[in-house]
């Protein structure tokens, strides 16, 4: 600890979701994803930014900096399995003239309607909003809409699952045109560049939240770990170390243990009686 | 037919050439920002200094003028390559320019069309087309309208008469369609009058429509006089009641002909 705290210069730090716990067993695939999700400056969607990094003012002519603060947005829980292509729940107040001001949402439009995905070859019915329909025009499909956009535009699970889907889709070479051979091999020249940007790692870490990310780790942790009762540890540490100094009881022991169990003997339904 | 579209496609022309040349308009942050409530904050923030953590904002900076509300706005176009014939739009490889919804709920999810995307431009660019032929692209809406229409043919009650192709055309005109004479194919036996027994019957006539496409359209004989007392009476919604076929080789035909539609509600 000492190293630590040296290294820090005796301040402390606080502990984040990288450096503690499970957390900072997590590979470095989805720290990368993490990232781009959380740490990104999203499109502006809800103010128009001002471009420029000095402005002077017109009266005093003063300059000043240009400091772009986003407007803060709201997420409720459902927006999870919904696409809302970067719009959000802004919460405010709203004025008018001398009057008192009056609290405000201002709520995106939603509508139920359906994808079609060329690479997964699925259509899947989904709330959107307006706004998402016109970015999957502009990219000219879904596809190059889900696989050009940066995670943390796309913001909710929804699509960054079924991005995650599409881009292992591609890199298996899109087994679900395995009958049209001439169909899967156009397919795959046209999405084949998006694959570039991802090593395989990445692509199994990619879209998952914190909480599922830290599932998934456990996951396979428990998987790589085997479980072996004490029991029978103690067992063959016994055996051998009986072998070792030739007693003879332990030959016998092993004979009985490939035999099956003593209680089988006793047990009257381990084995068919002839009567 | 020919010129039932000739003043449409003049008026349609000019609009477009006017819209090439007065209207470019800058569309940068119109395809980014558009269906959303855009807002400003009222009052501006206090800048932040650097290497500092940032001010708080305090609630007078929540208060918000809406700047922009897109969803509002009229509904763009795209511009979309058919991989199908769709009636009244156009044929394969046709590039064509429809509303946003339209374009993705009617044309591009049912797969009729494509994005024009630089790849598709390229790949429908010499496209030739093997199938069934179209004169134009409204053309098998003509058809379908004219189709399921009865068409009033009005006849003299008193001066003998033998129909004629421009009887037929005046009463088209009357329903609102303006059929050139050559086009319209009048029954092989000539139908003569006045007839008191014709009076209210059908027969068929064959629409060429730019010389390809052919639509049998239902008429009935109705007379007329001018004198007050003999007139026959009007009765309403007449192409809603079943009558008989003048000659007796159209019936099959005229069996088959689809009835307009009852658009009033049934009482």
């Amino acid at each position: 600890m000492a190293s630590k705290s040296v290294k820090t210069l005796g301040i402390f730090q606080k502990p984040t979701l990288f450096n503690k716990g499970i957390g900072a067993l997590l590979p470095e695939a989805y720290k990368k994803f993490y990232k781009e999700w959380r740490f990104t400056e999203p499109t502006a969607v809800h103010y128009v930014p001002e471009p420029g990094r000095w402005k002077r003012d017109e009266v005093t002519g003063q300059v000043l900096p240009v400091q772009n603060v986003p407007i803060p947005l709201m997420y409720p829980k459902e927006h999870n399995n919904q696409m809302w292509g970067g719009e959000g729940i802004i919460q405010g107040f709203y004025q008018e003239g001398y009057q008192r001001r009056v609290p405000r949402f201002w709520l995106p439009i939603l509508k139920r309607t359906v994808v079609y995905s060329e690479v997964l070859n699925k259509y899947m019915s989904v709330i959107v909003t307006n706004r998402t329909i016109d970015l999957i025009n502009s990219n000219y499909g879904f596809d190059h809409y889900l696989l050009k956009t940066p995670a943390c535009d796309l913001k909710s699970l929804l699509p960054l699952k079924l991005k995650r889907k599409v881009l292992q889709e591609l890199q298996e070479g899109c087994p679900t045109y395995a009958d049209q051979p001439e169909k899967q091999k156009e397919i795959l020249k046209r999405y084949q560049s998006y694959l570039a940007a991802y090593t395989p790692e990445e692509i199994k870490w990619y879209g998952y939240s914190y909480t599922e990310a830290c599932k998934m780790l456990r996951k396979q942790m428990s998987e790589q770990v085997k479980v072996v009762p004490l029991k029978q540890v103690y067992r063959s540490q016994l055996i051998e170390k009986l072998k070792a100094e030739k007693i003879e009881a332990a030959s016998a022991s092993s004979e009985l243990e490939e035999s099956g169990s003593w209680l089988r003997k006793i047990n009257p339904f381990g084995k068919k009686h002839e009567t | 037919m020919n010129k039932m579209f000739k003043y449409l496609s003049f008026a349609l022309n000019t609009a477009t050439n006017a819209r090439i040349a007065l209207l470019t308009p800058e569309t940068i942050f119109h395809n980014q920002l558009r269906t959303t409530f855009v807002v400003k904050r009222r009052l501006p923030l206090r800048l932040n200094k650097q290497g500092r953590p940032p001010k708080n904002i305090s609630g007078r900076h929540y208060i918000y003028d809406v700047v922009e509300q897109k969803h509002s706005q009229k509904d763009p176009e795209i511009d979309l390559i058919l991989t199908t014939y769709v009636d009244g739009l156009g044929n394969v490889g046709d590039k064509i320019s429809v509303t946003r919804t339209k374009a993705y709920n009617n044309l591009l999810l049912p797969g009729l069309a494509v994005y024009a995307s630089p790849e598709n431009l390229e790949k429908y660019k010499d496209y030739v087309y093997e199938g069934e032929p179209h004169s134009s692209p409204t053309a098998a809406l003509t058809v379908k309208s004219l189709g399921r229409t009865s068409v009033s043919v009005v006849m003299n009650m008193e001066t003998p008469w033998t129909l004629k192709p421009w009887h037929v055309k005046a009463s088209f005109r009357k329903c609102g369609y303006i059929v050139p004479e050559e086009a319209i194919t009048l029954p092989d036996k000539p139908i003569t009058g006045p007839d008191m027994n014709k009076q209210n019957k059908e027969f068929f006539v064959t629409v060429t429509i730019n010389n390809l496409e052919t639509v049998n359209v239902r008429c009935r004989i109705h007379h007329w006089s001018n004198e007050l007392v003999n007139r026959v009476p009007y009765t309403p919604y007449f192409w809603e009641q079943p009558s008989e076929a003048i000659l007796p080789e159209q019936a099959p035909i005229l069996e088959t002909l689809p009835i307009k539609p009852k658009k009033r509600k049934q009482q």
